[in-house]
């Protein structure tokens, strides 16, 4: 490294970090603080990944080493496409997801309403936070565990309640049933999530100024007019944070469904997730190869949906920025 | 006015309700673990029994559920001081100079925020094993020293707060970029510490899936790995003793929360609205 | 703040010390740390799935006060993916280490353990079962395992509610009367009229579907073998919920633990079960002779005395523990000296029957004890005398290594259909997906 690319780069470059950058006597200083960075990063991040993928193009097995394992090709992908059980895991991911969200996003949303609401003036904020969110910071395979007991269909506390209070004449069998699997581990999930999500709305809307709602209640709007005009588009940069990082978050579901049934996905493969699916061929039937396309296929789906939410939110900035010129 | 008040009242009324609900799997929870498993299986009370101790025994007999908070503890401590010390290294480098590689990373930086963790999974383990490293800590620990995400966190706080002339000063007075990194950089990253590092903490508590894959000696068992083995094991015989090991699982978490509930909650705020 | 950072970094930097120098104590004794040899101690590690070791490892270390053994147990579904990455890496390996029957056929033609005729233990093999001896030497004849136990099953009964019923509670009449599918479950209807529950789940029954002649799951061809005998599981077991012959307590689970001990609740799933009939006691289990010591001995303690054993309609046998030393093992010698006293041992094997009540595979004792032994627990009968009968029956010759997997799939599908939530057809359909899916090489059959 001569100091002349160095400083070329530097007039390059738009980071327009610094204006004051003409006095650095040691141009290693940089390449010194992010080593560390950059070669974890490259071998424990980046290496990982691609070997996977190349692992992905063969029948690897976990026996013998890789040097045993035979080059298949795109094989692995062709089998994806076609898998079954890979689509069952994929729909219940996102059935899962989807039922958590509605529940997290409508309990949470309503909430921070609630406690935003200047006519009202609700108390006790900090500690009605602290309640709602402590289910967050629970490790996951306590709850899991807990809850496949709690539910358990003849001696769980949840179906001993009810037939105490006569709310059930028997027992509901609540972990065989499919749906109601499902609608369990979305509700837990919820439990699990929507004070972190009240929490962030509640800093979104308290960004908005006042004088909005104010100018508003002058003009005689009521509160779901002011609800849709103003606290919703307001809300809309902090309502894609909640919303990617949900996605994210819930296509990798692993440990609550693992650890709630059998780890397969029992009942009927209604909790196999991708990831469960993935771990599963990985390192329960040593299909390394094929688990190895599960993760890139997992990963493809990850980026689609992370585009079509940024997609759809920045077609409805550009509209909202349309509107309000008019 | 009056309206108002009884709104309020309901309001209120609902928000205790909701508050119950979130706690009544906790009070199952440290109910039944103080009862024997036949009292379990013959129904549920809200009255502790007084079979504690017993259940302690079982459990105690067959795992030490301690030594899976410990083993969390180190991984978690250790995760997160890797992660904040050198993301902020970093980013201070991303922030403060200019040089060659400097877009190349940045760009890297966006696209792995993307990347879920499984992806490197298989690849991960088969280092590991390359390695001989696999049944230690080593490959759930040093990963941590490349978070892109922390970085990225850490270079829009320094870029929002961090004057240069501070910078230019302190060189004036001959100080070296390291200990000014030390000295000057590292206490203005505070608050940003203390937020990724809250997340980075219970990321790493929780973590579940890699723990799963690298551990195999039951001295060396995560928390969340010690509760997965609770539920094949011979403890399952007895609910008491499951429902103790998941209760020492959890409450000393509600615990410590109770003292850092403000600001792990203020760390959220932070979180969302500069993320 | 700067002093807080101070301070700060010192604590971050001693958990990260420790955080280090766990690591190093976590590299496995088999890297060798160097205590193996002199006159310093010796540590051993000895990975299981059961605590069954936890005694004979009790009498090794008082007989050898220098060696330190560590038991480390993984619960059977995790074992083998546990185990296997470390017996590949060797890292983190054990020096002793045992496996399942199930598994056990793989293992021996890797090299994960040792070749044991370096000890030459070839000259033992008259004094054990065949094929207990068999199933641990592998095609190139290298005796890799061993094991002290054999493990024919029979059903566990309780003698107060037989005498009730059945009017005896003799061994020998009530295992005349279950010589046969039919009289077992005639035996059901005559239990379930008196209130009884003749087992606590369907999976009691499936050993007895195979009948005489059983089929190993997958054959030489890799055919999945779905045998009449083995479909008829489906049957028995919808026959066994539907008359309410069993207590809907799955294996393993608190209830089932619960059953042998008292009543249990099964209040779910009979609409027309009236008010107040809200508990049953159920009369008995299958369960191989390991079953005795490992799971009534312990954990019924209620109905010590209580019990008996006889046979059901066929002969069977369920697991079996073999162990063996791993070949990176550095400390091979005292290995062997463990399992020489584990499994060669007459006066440690002599006082472990009497500990445990266990079946053993190492003749010589077995004929001792075997004269005049009575199991106070079993209420004085002598099981040796019926186990060692039925330990000659065994044919190992049907195990695969699929078969735990296997029979985890087949027995949620039986569960599905059982619950009424699938068809027989629908039920074996998705088996068939299931075993396709995670064994691509199996061929499975065409189904209808």
């Amino acid at each position: 490294m001569n100091k002349t690319d160095d400083q070329t780069v530097a007039a390059d470059s738009t980071a327009a970090v610094s204006k004051r950058k003409t006095k650095k006597k040691n141009h290693n200083h940089p390449y010194f603080y992010i080593a560390p960075f950059v070669i974890v990063f490259l071998s424990f991040n980046i290496y990982p990944i691609l070997l996977t993928f190349y692992y992905s193009l063969t029948n690897y097995t976990g026996l013998g080493g890789i040097e045993n394992a035979d080059f298949v090709g795109f094989e692995n992908y062709a089998r994806l496409i076609g898998d079954s059980f890979f689509y069952e895991a994929f729909f219940n991911t996102i059935k899962i997801w989807g039922v958590n969200f509605a529940i997290q996003i409508t309990i949470a949303m309503g909430l921070a309403l609630l406690f935003s609401d200047m006519r009202l003036k609700l108390k006790g904020l900090n500690t009605f936070r602290a309640l709602f969110f402590l289910p967050n910071i629970i490790t996951i395979a306590s709850v899991a565990l807990l809850f496949s007991i709690l539910l358990d269909w003849n001696y769980g506390s949840l179906n001993q309640m009810l037939l105490t209070l006569n709310l059930i004449d028997r027992p509901i069998n609540w972990l065989n049933d499919p749906v109601l699997a499902q609608g369990w581990v979305a509700l837990i999930g919820a439990w699990m999530w929507f004070g972190n999500t009240f929490i962030i709305l509640m800093a979104g809307i308290s960004g908005i100024p006042k004088d909005f709602y104010e100018a508003a209640y002058i003009d005689g709007a009521n509160w779901w007019d002011t609800f849709t005009k103003i606290t919703l588009p307001q809300l809309k940069p902090i309502l894609l944070y909640v919303f990617i990082t949900s996605i994210i978050g819930g296509l990798q579901i692993f440990d609550l469904p693992l650890l709630m049934t059998d780890g397969r996905g029992a009942p009927r493969g209604a909790l196999n997730t991708m990831v469960i699916y993935l771990y599963n061929q990985g390192f329960s039937y040593a299909n390394f190869g094929y688990s190895a396309a599960i993760a890139y296929g997992l990963f493809i789906i990850t980026i689609v949906f992370s585009a079509i939410t940024f997609k759809t939110m920045y077609r409805s900035q550009v509209k909202v920025k349309k509107g309000g010129r008019k | 006015m009056g309206k108002i008040k009884t709104a309020r009242g309901v309001i209120y009324f609902f928000l205790v309700l909701l508050v119950i609900i979130c706690f009544i799997p906790f009070y199952m929870m440290i109910i039944n673990a103080t009862r024997s498993n036949s009292e379990i299986l013959r129904g549920f009370t809200l009255i502790p029994g007084n079979a504690l101790m017993d259940n302690y025994d079982i459990l105690n007999s067959y795992i030490n559920i301690w030594i899976g908070f410990r083993n969390s503890l180190i991984i978690a401590v250790s995760v997160t001081v890797l992660n904040s010390y050198f993301s902020a290294l970093t980013a201070f480098a991303l922030v403060v100079y200019e040089f060659k590689a400097k877009n190349v990373i940045f760009i890297t930086f966006i696209v792995m925020m993307m990347v879920p963790g499984q992806l490197g999974l298989i690849g991960l383990y088969d280092l590991a094993s390359t390695f001989g490293i696999l049944d230690t800590y080593w490959p759930l620990i040093i990963p941590a020293i490349a978070a892109p995400f922390t970085v990225f966190f850490f270079r829009q706080f320094l870029i929002t707060t961090m004057p240069m002339s501070i910078l230019e000063s302190g060189r004036i007075d001959g100080a070296s970029e390291t200990y000014m990194f030390h000295r000057l950089v590292l206490p203005i990253l505070m608050p940003a510490i203390a937020t990724m590092g809250i997340f980075t903490f219970i990321g790493s508590w929780n973590n579940f899936l890699f723990p799963l894959v690298i551990i195999r000696s039951p001295r060396l068992y995560t928390l969340p790995i010690m509760i997965r083995q609770l539920q094949g094991s011979p403890v399952a015989s007895n609910l008491g003793a499951i429902y103790l090991g998941i209760a020492i699982s959890v409450v000393p978490i509600m615990i410590a929360f109770l003292f850092l509930s403000k600001y792990i909650i203020s760390s959220i705020t932070a979180g969302a609205v500069k993320g | 703040m700067k002093n807080s950072w101070k301070l700060a970094s010192l604590l971050c930097g001693a958990v990260l010390m420790t955080a280090c120098g766990s690591d190093t104590d976590t590299g496995s004794d088999a890297d060798g740390d160097s205590n193996g040899g002199g006159e310093g101690s010796v540590d051993l590690v000895i990975n299981s799935f059961t605590d069954e070791l936890a005694y004979p490892i009790e009498v090794f270390e008082e007989r050898n006060p220098d060696v330190n053994i560590d038991l480390q147990i993984i619960p059977t579904e995790n074992y083998v993916d546990t185990l296997r990455p470390a017996l590949e890496s060797g890292s983190g390996a054990p020096d002793i280490f045992t496996g399942e029957i199930v598994y056990l056929l793989d293992w021996i033609e890797q090299d994960y353990w040792m070749d044991l005729n370096e000890y030459n233990v070839d000259e033992w093999s008259d004094d054990y079962l065949d094929y207990v001896w068999e199933l641990g030497r592998n095609e190139a004849g290298e005796m890799k395992a061993l094991s002290w136990q054999t493990t024919p099953g029979g059903i566990y009964y309780r003698r107060s509610i037989a005498d009730e019923v059945f009017g005896t509670d003799d061994p020998d009449e009530i295992g005349e009367m279950f010589s046969t599918m039919d009289g077992l479950l005639d035996a059901g209807e005559e239990l379930a009229n008196a209130g009884y529950r003749l087992f606590p789940d369907e999976g009691s029954i499936a050993p007895y579907t195979m009948g005489n002649n059983p089929e190993p799951w997958v054959n030489d061809n890799n055919e999945l073998q779905m045998t009449d005998a083995r479909l008829s599981y489906f049957d028995y077991a919808k026959e066994l919920r539907d008359n309410e012959y069993s207590a809907l307590a799955p294996a393993w689970s608190p209830a089932w633990y619960a059953s042998f001990n008292e009543p249990i609740t099964y209040n779910a799933g009979w609409e027309e079960m009236a008010e107040g009939e809200e508990t049953t006691e159920v009369f008995g289990v299958s369960l191989p002779t390991w079953g005795l010591h490992s799971v009534l001995k312990t954990d019924a303690q209620a109905t010590a005395g209580d019990w008996a054993v006889t046979n059901g309609p066929s002969a069977y046998f369920q697991g079996g523990t073999w162990i063996g030393i791993y070949e990176g093992s550095e400390n091979k010698d005292v290995a062997f000296d463990f399992i020489q006293m584990l499994v060669n041992d007459e006066e440690f094997l002599t006082q472990w029957v009497e500990e445990t009540g266990d079946v053993l595979s190492y003749k010589p004792v077995m004929e001792e004890v075997a004269q005049d032994y009575s199991d106070d627990y079993l209420g004085g009968q002598n099981h040796y005398e019926f186990f060692l009968e039925r330990a000659e029956q065994i044919d190992p010759s049907n195990v695969t290594r699929y078969d735990q997997r296997l029979d985890q799939m087949f027995g949620a599908s039986v569960g599905a259909y059982v619950d009424g939530v699938l068809t027989k057809d629908e039920a074996l359909e998705e088996f068939y997906a299931e075993v396709q899916n995670a064994f691509p090489d199996i061929e499975v059959p065409e189904s209808n």
